[in-house]
């Protein structure tokens, strides 16, 4: 219900009135997409519904609630909570992470400058992607993520929408707090997006475990190499990889002894291996486990676990 | 005839306290500008320097100082927090609407205040920076115009206070 009313906060007056009538559960909430002068959608179990003004979810478009220029402006006024100038970074990356880790994209008419993209402005369409706490979710995966009581260097495959994050979360809670096959290690957590801790003033509202480090929205490369200098984590937890830097980065956290977990884009160890950076990583066979997430049944569902040569341990 | 003393004293006593009491007032006034002076250079050093939104950065604001304006920046914090959907100018100006009446504030400091609050959160930090430093600028000239003429209007006020109550006591009288 709390979190029902703390992601209700953030839409327009009228919005949240709707979506305030609606008796879906917010928990199997995915998405909430508002395009301006377009059907308000939702994502529910995986499948996306039209929003009627009268807060039911509908396969028909006549029933749809359309979104006006005006609803989408005071969204975005109070999302930011009045302070779009302070998610200025995070826009021109084409996203705002707000309290409770959810994501919401943005689109909309670009300022280019010398520099890159400097701001975005006219933004006419939002994708309110909703973060999700499953608490026991990585139970069935981690009894294959240990040798000898210590952690293997994993990467976690998924396309988008299919819970790699949820399920990197618990695995964070799980490895740090000891409740799974080994003893409980520090972790330390480089959390650019402000989505795995969901981290407010500091402190994460997610639940990451008793014996992890967050450091909240710093850049994957940089924020690895500090960590390990500072904190001295035994593993080292990130989001989405895939840049020419965090390569690098990646490669130092191995050579200090530290254990990686990671996520990235893909469908399978051959989509992985297309990706110019780090095809290197899996021909090198520095992954010593694979696991390819699939959006079939729950969120974070696994469909196949490997070990570095390709050997399918699960699925 | 001792009565009639005892009442020209008090005449005398009551306007010259008047007087001094808006000589005085007119301190209090310069006072209560500077801290809000104190208090928008804290502001801008949230926005500008921590990057935190107004809300956070309204409540570090009232929490680092006290004074008049603590209760201020506290109540536009709670209510910015709160999200119930009100446009923030509109919170800034029942707040602004919502400060002591007898604080020495002239009709023009309350004025400049709200207008203030109207073009707070718009665009990027730089904006923030710019729409605080031009309020900190008008401030300034306040502050100026009313310490160049302090000491003059002080004397008056307390002059006019001692004579209004001669000039009392010999009609009265």
């Amino acid at each position: 219900m709390e979190r029902k009313e703390e992601l209700l906060r953030i839409f327009s007056k009228d919005i949240r009135e709707i979506l305030g009538k609606m008796a879906v559960e917010f928990d199997e909430v995915q998405e909430i997409r508002l395009r301006v002068h377009a059907p308000l959608l939702m994502v529910y179990h995986n499948k996306e519904y039209y929003v009627s003004s009268a807060g039911n979810l509908s396969t028909y478009i006549e029933d749809a609630y359309i979104v006006s220029r005006q609803e989408l402006q005071e969204t975005m006024e109070y999302m930011s909570n009045y302070s779009l100038y302070a998610f200025e970074e995070e826009m021109k990356q084409g996203f705002i992470t707000i309290q409770g880790g959810h994501r919401i994209g943005l689109a909309g008419k670009t300022i280019v400058d010398d520099c890159g993209i400097r701001s975005m402005k006219f933004i006419s369409f939002l994708n309110v992607r909703l973060s999700h706490q499953v608490k026991g979710c990585a139970s069935e995966v981690l009894p294959y993520l240990y040798d000898h009581g210590d952690i293997l260097h994993t990467l976690i495959i998924s396309p988008p929408r299919c819970g790699k994050t949820t399920l990197l979360r618990d695995m964070i809670r799980q490895i740090s707090n000891g409740t799974g096959p080994g003893e409980g290690m520090t972790v330390g957590v480089i959390d650019e997006r402000s989505e795995i801790g969901a981290c407010y003033q500091g402190i994460p509202q997610n639940e990451l475990g008793i014996r992890t480090d967050i450091l909240d929205c710093c850049p994957k490369a940089k924020g690895m190499m500090m960590l390990i200098r500072t904190m001295s984590p035994r593993v080292i937890a990130v989001d989405e990889i895939g840049s020419r830097e965090d390569l690098d980065a990646i490669e130092y956290v191995m050579n200090c002894g530290c254990k990686l977990i990671a996520t990235v884009h893909g469908s399978s160890i051959e989509d992985i291996r297309q990706k110019p950076v780090l095809r290197k990583l899996v021909q090198e066979k520095v992954f010593e486990r694979y696991i390819i997430l699939n959006n079939k049944g729950k969120i974070g569902n696994v469909s196949q676990i490997y070990d570095s040569r390709g050997n399918q341990l699960k699925g | 005839m001792a009565i009639k003393v005892i009442g020209v004293i008090l005449v005398l006593c009551g306007s010259s306290g008047l007087g001094w009491y808006m000589a005085d007032r007119g301190r209090q006034h310069i006072q209560l500008l500077e801290e809000l002076r104190k208090k928008l250079m804290l502001l801008k050093g949230e926005i500008v320097y921590g990057n935190s939104p107004l809300g956070e950065a309204c409540a570090r604001v009232a929490a680092k100082s006290e004074g008049e304006f603590s209760s201020f920046f506290d109540a536009v914090s709670k209510r910015i927090e709160a999200q119930r959907g009100e446009p923030l100018y509109e919170i800034w100006k029942e707040e602004t609407g919502k400060l002591d009446r007898n604080l020495p504030l002239s009709a023009e400091d309350k004025q400049q205040l709200e207008q203030f609050g109207e073009h707070l959160g718009y665009l990027n930090t730089e904006m923030q920076e710019r729409t605080i430093l031009l309020y900190l600028e008008q401030l300034e000239e306040s502050i100026t115009y009313l310490k160049e003429h302090q000491r003059e209007k002080s004397r008056l006020y307390t002059s006019l206070g001692i004579l209004g109550g001669v000039f009392l006591v010999i009609i009265l009288c």
